[in-house]
């Protein structure tokens, strides 16, 4: 018996490289873009953001950290548009070039039913030259998404779409499902004076095993948490005098 | 000389309907002269065929036999039969008798069209073919039929030359339509329209243009109208009018039929119409499309114009932006949203070349890295209470202040084109960087300068993300 179940194992290690085996990250045939955060890489199919495929990310209501995450593997996207379909605020191009999305690329749409944001995305993955396409769809239909996740993975576009927390519990077609969230302040003592700088990333669905813990990430862009640091060791030294 | 003689094929019959499910052109006739005029310039009208002079452009298709094959496998607009000649009489009659081999003494009478008066008279001589006439003496045949006939036996025979009123292309399309039913609906004039591109195109091609702007008009039934409906559209009378605009010279009819059904769809018609007419207003001449060698570059999908287009006629215009940059201190200044559209006609559109997007290059930490990510359009009143401002609960400030003192010199005056509208003041304002509860960070500011009791005013302006 030893002898077969050895070969067994063999066996399922020899068939095809197409079949994923549950307890394995997917060795994703989608090509992928680096996220830009080793650890979150890690956690990802392939190791970064799927491209041609349908990226949701769930937040708490009022709290925003989608450019946080997005904007390092944006900048890397390629020289392509990047399509706002229904942002919630204004988006401030001269932050969002500073941290690497040249202005030209920026394309923001608006509109004011749900079905129009919806048609709009689907336009624009059918573009040839939009590199990605940023959705916010809180009223997004399970069937809508699908439709969506189909003309991303047909023309290979990057498509995030942000919804809020309370989809979580509703179906989704997306190949990459996580929840953001900052560290709030009831989570560590209050006397952290300059604030807490983290953000916990959830992956609620990844082509791999579920994973228990949520990975850690700076809540804050580079230059804004090098500015507050300062500020924070000014602080002490003032303190201290 | 080299002549082609064509015709519609008998199948093809009255209806003009072209192989597959191409729309109907709206006039066949015309359609066909503008194809033929792609191959040469002698283009004439014989009856119901058309005779083409080739051998004076038959070098630049690589020779006969490749300009035949471009002729008639890239596509008439109709299905067409076709005969050769050395003349065009020749050509004609190969074609009207149904022989294209056939050699020019066994031609039968009926095929030469000066004879067909006489075909009675002659067939009673005994003269059935074009050889037995060439055989009869010159001076009696002109005596008793006239000279017509012999000169055109002559020209048949290509001892005379041949002369035509020449068909020419119009400079500018200009084509009617009378539908064959009122229609009612702005929408349902689409199937009108889209005979009328077909025809559209056939122009393009032949005069190797692309549209850059043309209009539909449409004239309505005044029986019929219903004073009340009448809009913007129709303030000219009985007629409506629309303009339908490209950013780049297209000959891809079914891009501008989607946009011609995203206009015709804000359209209400006061009255059924009747007529139809749909006039080019810019062509521009149309450089091939160059294609690359790579793999990796030939991607599926619409060009980025096509897609900006769209999305601005379902959408409106001012729903699909772009930015510019603007040198200012004020943060709602310092940028502008504009119609994407006219950013990729104007001057910007070369921000789209590959060239200048790659020629981005970031700074080293530069002073807009600490700005926020999003940006409220107007900024919002916090509601505070004695130990400070106050959103989605307490607000903890990071950092700050940071001073701005900019705007005074337009006091009163309404920070007009920025887009921003609202009452754009002296802005003197200190910038903090402020945590909620939430742990979201937010860029707020406290009005200096602002209330005579002292009171501190507080307004969020941007979300760090």
């Amino acid at each position: 018996m030893p002898a077969l179940a050895r070969t067994s194992a063999d066996f399922l290690d020899a068939i095809h490289a197409d079949v994923w085996h549950a307890y394995a990250l997917s060795t994703a045939p989608l090509p992928v873009l680096a996220t830009g955060d080793a650890a979150l890489d890690a956690q990802l199919p392939g190791g970064g953001w799927p491209v041609g495929a349908l990226t949701e990310i769930l937040q708490p209501p009022g709290v925003h950290s989608e450019w946080r995450l997005l904007l390092p593997a944006l900048a890397r996207s390629g020289l392509g548009p990047v399509l706002l379909v229904g942002a919630p605020h204004l988006p401030f191009a001269p932050a969002l070039a500073a941290q690497g999305l040249a202005l030209q690329r920026m394309l923001w749409v608006t509109a004011q039913s749900a079905a129009s944001r919806l048609w709009a995305c689907e336009q624009a993955l059918r573009c040839a030259e939009v590199n990605a396409v940023l959705a916010w769809l809180p009223q997004a239909r399970s069937e809508q998404l699908r439709r969506l996740q189909m003309a991303a993975s047909e023309y290979s576009k990057l498509l995030f779409v942000m919804r809020p927390q309370a989809a979580q519990d509703e179906a989704s077609p997306a190949a990459l499902r996580l929840h953001v969230q900052p560290h709030s302040a009831t989570q560590v003592p209050a006397s952290a004076a300059q604030g807490v700088d983290g953000l916990h990333i959830q992956v609620l669905k990844r082509r791999g095993p579920p994973l228990e813990r949520p990975v850690q990430m700076q809540a804050r862009s580079p230059g804004l948490s090098l500015l507050l640091e300062a500020r924070h060791a000014l602080d002490r030294s003032t303190a201290r005098a | 000389m080299h002549w082609i003689a064509v015709q519609r094929a008998p199948e093809a019959g009255g209806s003009g309907v072209a192989a597959g499910d191409a729309p109907a052109l709206v006039d066949v006739d015309q359609a066909l002269a503008w194809w033929a005029l792609r191959f040469t310039p002698l283009v004439a009208r014989v009856e119901a065929a058309l005779v083409l002079e080739v051998s004076g452009s038959e070098r630049l298709f690589g020779g006969r036999d490749a300009l035949l094959q471009q002729l008639f496998e890239t596509g008439p607009p109709v299905a067409l039969a076709h005969a050769q000649g050395a003349t065009s009489l020749l050509a004609l009659a190969r074609l009207w008798a149904q022989a294209p081999q056939a050699p020019i003494h066994t031609l039968p009478l009926h095929s030469l069209a000066a004879a067909r008066a006489h075909l009675p008279t002659l067939m009673r001589l005994g003269c059935n073919n074009w050889g037995q006439l060439r055989a009869l003496p010159r001076g009696g045949l002109a005596r008793r039929f006239g000279a017509g006939l012999v000169d055109a036996l002559d020209q048949a025979y290509g001892t005379r030359p041949e002369l035509y009123p020449w068909l020419t292309l119009p400079e500018v399309f200009d084509a009617p339509l009378e539908l064959s039913a009122a229609v009612e609906n702005a929408s349902a004039l689409l199937f009108g329209a889209r005979r009328l591109l077909a025809q559209l195109l056939v122009w393009l091609r032949a005069r190797q243009r692309g549209v850059l702007a043309l209009e539909l008009l449409w004239e309505l039934d005044a029986r019929r109208s219903n004073a009340l409906h009448v809009d913007a559209h129709h303030q000219g009378g009985a007629q409506g009018r629309m303009e339908l605009r490209t950013a780049q010279a297209t000959q891809d009819m079914t891009h501008l039929q989607r946009l011609l059904s995203e206009q015709l769809a804000q359209v209400s018609l006061p009255a059924p119409v009747l007529y139809l007419r749909m006039r080019t207003l810019q062509t521009q001449a149309l450089g091939g499309e160059s294609l690359s060698l790579l793999p990796e570059d030939q991607r599926t999908g619409d060009s980025l114009h096509q897609l900006l287009e769209r999305l601005s006629a379902r959408l409106g215009r001012d729903q699909v932006r772009s930015v510019l940059l603007h040198a200012d201190h004020r943060p709602e200044c310092m940028q502008s949203w504009c119609a994407a559209v006219d950013a990729i006609k104007s001057g910007a559109a070369q921000a789209y070349s590959k060239r200048a997007r790659g020629q981005f290059v970031p700074q080293e930490m530069p002073r807009e890295a600490l700005y926020p990510t999003w940006l409220l359009p107007q900024p919002l009143a916090l509601d505070c209470d004695e130990d400070g401002p106050l959103y989605q609960g307490r607000l903890m400030l990071l950092a700050g202040p940071q001073r701005l003192e900019a705007g005074w010199w337009e006091l009163g005056d309404p920070c007009a084109g920025m887009g921003m509208g609202g009452d754009t003041r002296a802005a003197l304002r200190d910038y903090y960087i402020a945590q909620n509860p939430q742990a979201q960070c937010v860029w707020i500011y406290r009005e200096r300068l602002s209330r005579r009791d002292g009171a501190d005013r507080w307004y969020l302006h941007g979300v760090y993300a």
